[in-house]
């Protein structure tokens, strides 16, 4: 065993025996400034989108019976599209993003911008009605009827313009809770037909388009390009990784009360770049759950010809992995996640994890090099709960860390604006990785920020996606 | 990221500032020019209706007052309408100035302005209900009517 490493043993290899253990490859570096290019060309797309809006509608309009109406219809028209395709974007696993801003973070952002293009395509076709109304001076209803029937392809997108509400609506979070998570994601996967039945009526009928070829061009590219990206890294790039590693379930392990590990074997997994504290979305191809991805972390990086997650059972899916047979394919998406070694920014770094979150932890720890001097703080409320604490244990060993195991309520073994900096003493020097529950990994951030931690310098993983 | 909103704010200032100026250099050549075409004049239209009405209440003697409302711009193009007016009273309306950004707006354009033209001699003066269909065209070609209207001192 080489000295960095901790062989968590496949089902042909029992844990301990010494074998020198292949590396595979790092995942490639984040570039920021890629990214800082990537928000720059966004803001352009924006500021361009608004100028050929207001440029091909003189202000003379705005003095024109309905004017004011149809002007500000047009506007949140243009704007709220152009946001929905940056949303698309925001998902499309673009790598030169996904490795600055992590999946997560950029599900975040997602996930803050939603309502805005929403609302706002539906104020353009309520603007739009009205104003064509009032200039009309007819009813509204009539002259939705109007709309509907006699302009091209406005019809399509009201339907579109119908599931993206409705796409809204269970997606605010107090519906959202409610719902199963994978009828949730099934009915939000309309949208792309949403967004796409609504092009037309985009392009024969916006002012800045009529007329303007040059804009129609470059707006069809815009969204041709978008799809392009969607279809390359959300399919075509997870399905090829998928076919040249065929990962198939060895072994289903239990590591403690109600935590499994699921040790996956593959071919050519020396060629897989991933970094520690990476995850993947897993798909299990057995009957059930063959058409749903999970997120899970890998809980240690890869040893060909093995692979290992460790999950715990808190939904339907997490549970049902422990019933996987051994030989069931696997399918996977990513490596994705930045919560990798690549953005500390101090010399050292203080990883903690509560729960099930050590698994992240354990296979960022394996990728620190040695003499890091890590500080390690595991949490959990009782000591079965501190799964792989031995493989983590030996981790830090080689690394002449500390490792701190906090067994207790929260009350008892609380970390706060008292403890941690007697855990760890030397924690202006370091970086802080916190990974596990949404809750927790807020509180250690906020306490880390008290302590005087800069943003930058904390790094965090929360498991609900 | 911190900088993340500056980059986005720098971003579009420059979006925009291209465009805008992309815009002012390639305006001239924006409106394909489908020529510049009298609509309303001529045709069946113009010697009907409202407009033979109104010239038959005015006193026969009155001098008629021609003006050229200002050139609109409108999403699709861009059209200005030249009103006469005899002894009170609107009594014809042409578009000699009609450009549109392609054909189909242009028949749009020319479908409709005889319908609009009507609702203008009709109801005397721009309180007029846009076409279904043609809501900006509609709304430019009231526009330049009271344009010329208000030249000429109408009301």
């Amino acid at each position: 065993m080489s000295a960095s490493r901790v062989a968590f043993g496949g089902p042909k290899s029992p844990a301990g025996r010494k074998r020198r253990l292949a590396r595979s490859p790092a995942a490639p570096r984040p570039h920021p400034a890629l990214a800082g290019l990537a928000l720059l060309a966004a803001g352009a797309g924006l500021g361009a989108t608004l100028a050929a809006t207001i440029t091909s509608q003189p202000a003379s309009q705005l003095s024109a019976r309905g004017g004011l109406l149809t002007y500000a219809g047009s506007l949140t028209g243009m704007i709220g599209t152009y946001l929905a395709l940056i949303m698309v974007l925001l998902v499309s696993r673009i790598p030169f993003v996904e490795r600055v801003a992590g999946l997560d973070g950029l599900l975040r952002v997602h996930r803050a911008v939603a309502p805005w293009p929403i609302s706002l395509l539906a104020a353009h076709a309520l603007l739009l009605t009205l104003g064509y109304a009032e200039a009309a001076r007819a009813g509204v209803w009539r002259e939705a009827g109007v709309l509907l029937t006699r302009y091209p392809d406005v019809l399509t997108a009201t339907i579109g313009l119908a599931v993206m509400c409705l796409i809204g609506i269970i997606s605010v979070r107090a519906v959202r809770r409610r719902l199963r998570r994978e009828t949730w994601w099934l009915v939000h996967l309309w949208m792309y037909l949403a967004l796409a039945i609504s092009f037309a009526h985009v392009i024969v009928l916006g002012p800045a388009f009529v007329g303007h070829p040059l804009t129609q061009v470059v707006w069809s590219v815009a969204w041709a390009a978008t799809a392009g990206l969607v279809l390359c890294y959300r399919f075509g790039l997870p399905a090829v990784r998928s076919l040249r590693h065929r990962l198939t379930v060895a072994e289903v392990r239990q590591e403690g009360p109600g935590v499994v590990s699921v040790i996956c074997t593959g071919r050519r997994l020396d060629r897989l770049a991933v970094s520690g504290g990476q995850f993947f979305c897993w798909r299990f191809l057995t009957r059930g759950m063959w058409w749903q991805a999970h997120p899970y972390s890998l809980s240690a990086l890869p040893q060909p010809p093995y692979l290992r997650l460790t999950v715990k059972a808190v939904g339907d899916h997490s549970a049902a992995l422990a019933s996987l047979r051994p030989g069931t394919p696997v399918a996977i998406e990513g490596p994705y996640g930045a919560f990798t070694r690549y953005v500390q920014r101090r010399p050292r770094a203080l990883l903690v994890a509560a729960g099930i979150g050590v698994t992240a932890l354990r296979s960022l720890l394996e990728d620190l090099p040695r003499g890091s001097a890590p500080v390690v703080l595991l949490r959990a409320s009782q000591p079965a709960d501190l799964v792989l604490s031995t493989e983590v244990r030996e981790l830090v060993r080689h690394r002449r860390g500390t490792i701190h195991e906090l067994v207790g309520s929260r009350g008892e073994a609380a970390i706060d604006e008292v403890s941690l900096p007697r855990l760890v003493p030397d924690l202006a020097q370091r970086d802080v990785y916190v990974c596990g529950p949404e809750g927790f990994v807020a509180s250690i951030a906020d306490t880390a920020r008290n302590l005087g931690i800069p943003e930058e310098a904390i790094h965090h993983e929360a498991f609900a996606l | 990221m911190k900088r993340a909103p500056w980059l986005v704010a720098a971003g579009a200032v420059a979006g925009f500032l291209g465009v805008v100026g992309l815009h002012k250099t390639a305006a001239p050549a924006a409106l394909a020019s489908q020529g510049t075409q009298p609509v309303g004049q001529a045709g069946h239209n113009s010697q009907r209706g409202p407009a033979r009405q109104a010239g038959r209440r005015s006193s026969p003697g009155a001098a008629t007052v021609t003006t050229l409302g200002a050139v609109q711009r409108y999403g699709y193009g861009e059209l200005a309408a030249r009103v006469s007016i005899r002894g009170g009273r609107i009594t014809g309306i042409t578009v000699p100035v009609l450009r549109t950004a392609e054909q189909y707006s242009q028949q749009l354009a020319v479908q409709v302005i005889p319908t609009l033209r009507s609702e203008v001699l009709a109801a005397q003066g721009t309180r007029i209900n846009a076409v279904s269909g043609a809501t900006y065209t509609s709304q430019a070609y009231a526009l330049s009517v009271q344009a010329a209207l208000d030249k000429a001192h109408f009301r």
